[in-house]
């Protein structure tokens, strides 16, 4: 009995010790010759699921395009967002391209090695509500999905750790803030009334007129607040991996083929610095 | 109803007095519901606009405590006489019918969310062929696994070698002493810093089957426990050994005990697979929710998911019933 759990104790004490990654991902993705994407497909129009399971989205446009450059197939994976964020993601997938505001927090346990495209956040009101302008949000009851880069906003407290992020300033404070899971839960919310369960909500813009597209009694409330670079994210550790990343993306804007596919999905090109 | 009436009543009053008798408790049922409804509904909408316009009132009563009292009198009526309609009819045909207006109660419920039916249908292939196939088959492993670990963790805790309690009982008690979501996170997020990455759906597996293992250990030995010490000392007296005896004479009886808490856990874990959702694996109430969030409808996919989980326990509870059936056996004459 006692030799046993010391061999069991030796084998977790060496298993410890390795480091969890597996090697160099470029390698992997080439040798498989398939790149692993990990996407949140309840976000459109950047990521959605489509009746018969696979996906569309700018996002995923993007990610197909990447590994286009790369010579590979693309395959999706769909974690929950809090376990791509959380990193150290060994041998699962390859490359989130899913939207990622580079944040300091998230820079130390994953690598960004390309922002694609900015997006410009903004608030929401159900659409019989009499405000008009950012001010009237004052002390009022707001909603935005928990832990991301809007509820950081609300509390005063965003840091956005990337080069060339466009200033911003605090518009809005808020008396209450509710977060949810996600932005969408914020959305269906909103649409039971004015005040129902909140004066207003924040989101991505793309996202926000989304869903007022798809029928949500929604209407935006003045200018976008600030816009937040968005990026690529990989496993900490292979910066030749990362090098190739940031060539195909750079080359990508270059020619033209982002702004095509914003235009494609959200109408306006979100590509470049505002 | 008038059945139930006692048979000195019927000596004192005749066949009036049981009349007025049960006309005088309906009256308060039906005060009793009329006052439960007024409290309950707004009195507003175009049910309670064609009931004052009816009466002649105007509009301006819409939302009033008249149009609540309105709309909950004809409630209440219609719940009495349905209850006296009911209690004309065969005990099979009442619980049919009540199934039936429940049921009817859920759906007028349903629709009146204008329910998108061409997206739901579009979708339901992916629901029912991937989703609740996925659901399945993850519940199914895990509740098998499960059982195995129950059955050792309950041997363990029975055992009179101290290792193997202390064993059992630290197992019981961590695993059902935290949340299966945290256990689910733990073994997918954490056993990678070992250097075992598990894919989603084993990893799954493995939370499912630890967390339900330390319930049903529970079961397990309450079952054991259940079999009087008479049978023990039977088998003891026969020369079995304690295996033996455990295999041949208890575990045998013990089983018809643990059968229905066992497929009331069976159930529980065909639902509580959807903590797995978060590790990205498709099961059913995944692709309910991203199915529905690509266009922004998610009544429609929470209802169908809901419909479909439904149908499946519906499934197992017949399952179950067979089985008790078959392990009961021995009690029938």
């Amino acid at each position: 009995m006692k030799v046993w759990l010391v061999a069991i104790a030796a084998t977790v004490a060496v298993a410890a010790t390795q480091p969890a990654l597996a090697g160099p991902v470029l390698d992997r993705v080439k040798q498989r010759g398939v790149l692993r994407v990990a996407t949140d497909p309840a976000y459109p129009p950047q990521s959605m699921q489509k009746p018969d399971g696979s996906f569309e989205g700018f996002d995923i446009d993007v990610a197909s395009e990447i590994a286009n450059r790369l010579g590979v197939r693309v395959e999706f994976v769909t974690p929950a967002w809090e376990i791509i964020t959380s990193g150290r993601w060994g041998d699962r997938w390859d490359i989130s391209v899913g939207s990622m505001t580079p944040t300091r927090e998230r820079a130390e346990v994953l690598d960004f090695p390309a922002i694609y495209y900015y997006t410009p956040a903004a608030f929401a009101v159900h659409e019989s509500c009499p405000y008009q302008n950012l001010e009237e949000l004052d002390g009022k009851v707001i909603g935005t999905c928990g832990a991301c880069t809007y509820e950081f906003y609300l509390r005063h407290d965003l840091k956005i750790d990337a080069e060339g992020v466009p200033p911003f300033t605090y518009r809005v404070t808020p008396g209450e803030i509710r977060t949810y899971e996600t932005d969408t839960n914020v959305f269906d919310d909103l649409r039971l009334g004015c005040g129902t369960r909140l004066d207003a909500g924040i989101s991505a813009l793309p996202t926000i007129r989304e869903a007022i597209k798809a029928g949500y009694p929604m209407r935006i409330v003045g200018d976008p607040v600030f816009y937040e670079p968005l990026a690529v994210a990989i496993d900490k550790g292979d910066p030749e991996f990362a090098a190739e990343i940031a060539r195909i993306v750079e080359a990508l804007r270059e020619e033209g083929t982002l702004s095509k596919l914003s235009l494609k999905w959200y109408g306006v090109d979100l590509t470049r610095v505002p | 109803m008038s059945r139930a009436v006692p048979v000195r009543a019927r000596a004192a009053g005749g066949f009036s007095g049981i009349l007025r008798r049960d006309a005088i408790r309906r009256a308060v049922a039906v005060l009793l519901l009329t006052g439960l409804g007024a409290s309950l509904v707004s009195g507003t909408g175009p049910l309670a606009e064609a009931l004052l316009a009816l009466f002649g009132l105007d509009q301006a009563w819409v939302g009033s405590w008249l149009a609540r009292l309105l709309l909950a009198l004809p409630l209440a009526v219609a719940l009495v006489l349905n209850s006296l309609f009911l209690a004309r009819l065969p005990r099979r045909l009442q619980i049919g019918i009540v199934w039936g207006e429940l049921l009817l109660l859920f759906a007028a419920f349903f629709l009146s969310f204008e329910l998108d039916f061409g997206f739901l249908w579009a979708r339901l292939p992916i629901l029912v062929g991937i989703g609740a196939t996925t659901t399945l088959y993850v519940s199914s492993i895990s509740i098998a696994v499960a059982s195995l670990i129950a059955l050792v963790a309950a041997l363990g805790r029975l055992s009179g070698n101290p290792t193997a309690f202390g064993l059992a009982t630290f197992y019981t008690s961590f695993f059902r002493g935290t949340p299966l979501l945290l256990q689910v996170y733990i073994i997918y997020l954490g056993l990678p810093q070992l250097g075992l990455t598990l894919a989603p759906v084993p990893s799954g597996v493995i939370a499912l089957s630890l967390c339900y293992g330390a319930y049903m250990a529970e079961i397990f030995r309450a079952g054991i426990e259940s079999i009087p010490r008479g049978q023990w000392e039977a088998g003891e007296a026969l020369g079995l050994t304690r295996r033996l005896i455990l295999r041949k004479i208890v575990l045998p009886q013990a089983i018809r005990v643990v059968i229905p808490p066992i497929g009331n856990q069976f159930i529980a874990m065909l639902k509580d697979s959807s903590l797995v959702s978060i590790l990205g694996v498709w099961e059913l109430m995944f692709l309910a929710r991203t199915q529905g969030r690509a266009e922004f409808r998610h009544f429609e996919m929470l209802i169908a998911a809901a419909l479909i989980y439904w149908f499946l326990s519906f499934v197992f509870e017949l399952a179950q019933a067979r089985i008790e059936r078959h392990f009961g056996r021995s009690d029938r004459r």
